[in-house]
């Protein structure tokens, strides 16, 4: 497969999609452009209009405005059966009265082109045994386990050879072992077949690993649309900050680049631009120190309350003045973890370049 | 505390409920076994014989009892009641489809088809009579008027049926046969109906029983032919025999008969399925 050539090359296209049920805006003014062979995560809290996202490109939902464009082509008044565009659904829905080989040659043996029998046969044989349920072919849907079923949703999808598969919260109904299991196992078959993957997630670590590139959903809009490690390292808004559960956030005022918080004033290298004025720092950047103890840079006291024993790290919560809670994190290849003693208070410093600083600039 | 009277009271109700339910067809049952032809429908029993079911199939010397209108009330009443069941489940499944998404009027129309299981049957078939007589001029016969009368009467069950089966699918089926390329049209044989085809069943079986032994509504709208129903009651009018009481017996045989070998088979699958089930685990 000339996997290289295209990849570079816009597969799909969203200009301006709009969509409100009601009252309730799910997606505001929504554009966006996926290439081909690649892997995009959208991650959201519930809300956010992930899935609404999802099934607006599908073709179950209209939208209410903007145009939805595969491969140049205007798609946004075509009917889901004629986009040749894969789902994978969060509940699989898998078709209760097939068994496992008929689900996957469903969409061979039923499609407005007809596949002759031997070529489904093939190609149903061939997915089955890539997504590693061979031997399983005569069973019903309800004799396999969770995570076979999201194999055959999977294969169901994937032999149709669709450009695009969009896949909601896949993962989302396995237990915690197995999900590991399947990121891997879903980034090495959408690799193997060169196909691109729209997968929405609400877990930041899902959506993080997994994706080539990372679309954060707010409120119906694009937050962010960058590198897992540009979204973690420099979040674009407080929002996206706050979703990835990785930073302690500070509400204050902004004046020039001069940022108060409950922990004074500090000088911000530079003001990435947000509705609110706020500051985060990451939990990995923080440090504790006993109080009293002189040293530079700004610095927060606040008490301690408890440890989480995390294997690679150990994760300190802490109460500010103001209640709330500000979370350390340890990476215990830096060091012995600290022991500290329940409601004395510490001073929690960092460096002043590690703190990212929200406003209207 | 509570429990210490209302236990008793609920269990003398219920015992209440199942004599009222069953004890007339018992007693039906046991008058059917009288002898003939000179035993009534009374206690007590002269004989214990099988004559008037003898009697039904004509296998008795003739009587002054005359036989069953049978035969031809039969043919008409399962004929109207499979035309019936055939036109109000295609009806319902098709309006209670499009009931699964809000439309303009949906809640106006809904009560509309519910008033055709509310309105008086008496009326319903006066007013069909009326109409077709004085209004339409057209002659009335079981399988036109009546016919209609009676996909008015049934269609609302078959919708109520359907709506309910309808409103626990899961829609994301359907949604993956047509992301797979498959049309809606398709997407509903192959998925939509074998997945709800158990409810069908239960809108034709409502279907069918409610016209098999609808009584009021045909009474006027049929016009001259008889259905079963009628024929059985035009019976009554002169001296009632123990005949029609085997009759019963036999029908509801038969329908448990039917009832038996469909509880066999389920049970049979369900078994079977629970078996590979158990294979898979020890496997």
């Amino acid at each position: 497969m000339a996997q290289g050539m295209n990849s570079q090359q816009p597969v799909f296209r969203l200009e301006g999609v709009s969509k409100s049920y009601g009252s309730v805006t799910a997606l505001r003014d929504i554009t966006l452009s996926v290439n081909g062979n690649e892997y995009i995560s959208v991650l959201g809290p519930s809300g956010s209009g992930k899935s609404v996202l999802l099934r607006v490109i599908a073709g179950f939902d209209v939208p209410d405005s903007g145009r939805v464009v595969l491969e140049g082509r205007d798609i946004t008044d075509v009917p889901a059966h004629e986009r040749g565009i894969g789902f994978v659904f969060q509940n699989f829905a898998l078709f209760p009265h097939l068994t496992v080989f008929e689900n996957v040659a469903f969409g061979l043996r039923n499609g407005k082109v007809p596949v002759a029998a031997p070529d489904v046969e093939q190609r149903v044989k061939d997915m089955i045994s890539l997504v590693g349920l061979a031997g399983m072919e005569g069973r019903g849907v309800h004799q396999i386990s969770g995570g076979q079923k999201q194999r055959v949703a999977l294969a169901r999808t994937l032999v149709m050879a669709p450009r695009l598969v969009l896949l909601d919260e896949p993962l989302g109904a396995l237990d915690a072992n197995l999900r590991h299991r399947m990121r891997n196992e879903l980034r090495a078959i959408r690799e193997k077949l060169g196909v691109t993957f729209m997968h929405v997630t609400g877990s930041e670590t899902e959506a993080l690993a997994m994706g080539d590139r990372v679309v954060v959903l707010d409120h119906g809009r694009i937050a962010q649309f960058a590198r897992p490690d540009q979204v973690y390292g420099q979040p674009a808004s407080p929002s996206v900050a706050h979703f990835l559960n990785r930073y302690n956030i500070f509400e204050g005022e902004l004046s020039g680049k001069r940022f108060t918080g409950p922990f004074g004033m500090i000088d911000a290298a530079s003001v990435t631009p947000a509705d609110k004025p706020a500051c985060a720092i990451r939990y990995d950047r923080m440090k504790v120190e006993e109080e009293g103890t002189p040293g530079e840079g700004p610095a927060i006291s606040a008490s301690f309350v408890a440890s989480e024993y995390l294997g690679s790290s150990v994760m300190y919560f802490f109460e500010a003045a103001d209640g709330r809670v500000i979370e350390v994190e340890h990476h215990l290849s830096l060091g012995q973890p600290q022991s500290f003693e329940p409601k004395r208070r510490y001073r929690l410093r960092w460096k002043p370049e590690d703190a990212i600083v929200f406003g209207r600039g | 505390m509570e429990s210490r009277v209302l236990k008793p009271v609920l269990a003398v109700y219920t015992l209440l409920f199942i004599l009222f339910l069953y004890a007339p067809f018992f007693v039906l049952a046991i008058l059917s076994f009288q002898s003939g032809p000179e035993g009534g429908p009374q206690f007590p029993i002269i004989e214990w014989s099988t004559y008037w079911y003898r009697h039904i199939f004509g296998m008795v010397p003739p009587s002054r009892v005359a036989p069953l209108p049978l035969g031809e009330a039969l043919f008409r009443s399962l004929t109207l009641a499979f035309m019936t069941m055939v036109t109000s489940t295609v009806l319902g499944v098709m309006s209670a489809q499009a009931f699964r998404r809000k439309f303009k009027g949906s809640g106006l129309a809904f009560y509309l088809i519910v008033l055709g299981m509310m309105v008086p049957g008496v009326l319903t078939g006066l007013g069909v009579s009326l109409l077709a007589n004085n209004i339409l001029g057209i002659e009335r016969h079981w399988w036109s008027t009546g016919f209609v009368t009676h996909v008015v009467y049934t269609f609302p069950f078959a919708f109520l049926v359907m709506l309910a089966i309808l409103n626990r699918f899961d829609a994301s089926v359907e949604e993956a046969s047509w992301s797979l390329g498959v049309s809606p049209a398709r997407t509903f044989r192959k998925v939509t109906f074998p997945l709800i085809f158990p409810g069908v069943l239960s809108a034709m079986l409502f279907a069918f029983t409610l016209s098999y032994d609808e009584f009021s509504r045909t009474l006027f709208a049929s016009g001259r032919d008889q259905t079963l129903p009628l024929a059985i009651y035009g019976t009554f009018s002169v001296e009632i025999h123990p005949n029609v009481f085997a009759f019963g017996v036999l029908t509801t045989v038969f329908s448990f008969a039917l009832l038996s070998v469909y509880a066999i088979l389920m049970t049979l699958s369900v078994r079977r399925a629970k078996k590979v089930a158990m294979q898979e685990d020890i496997a």
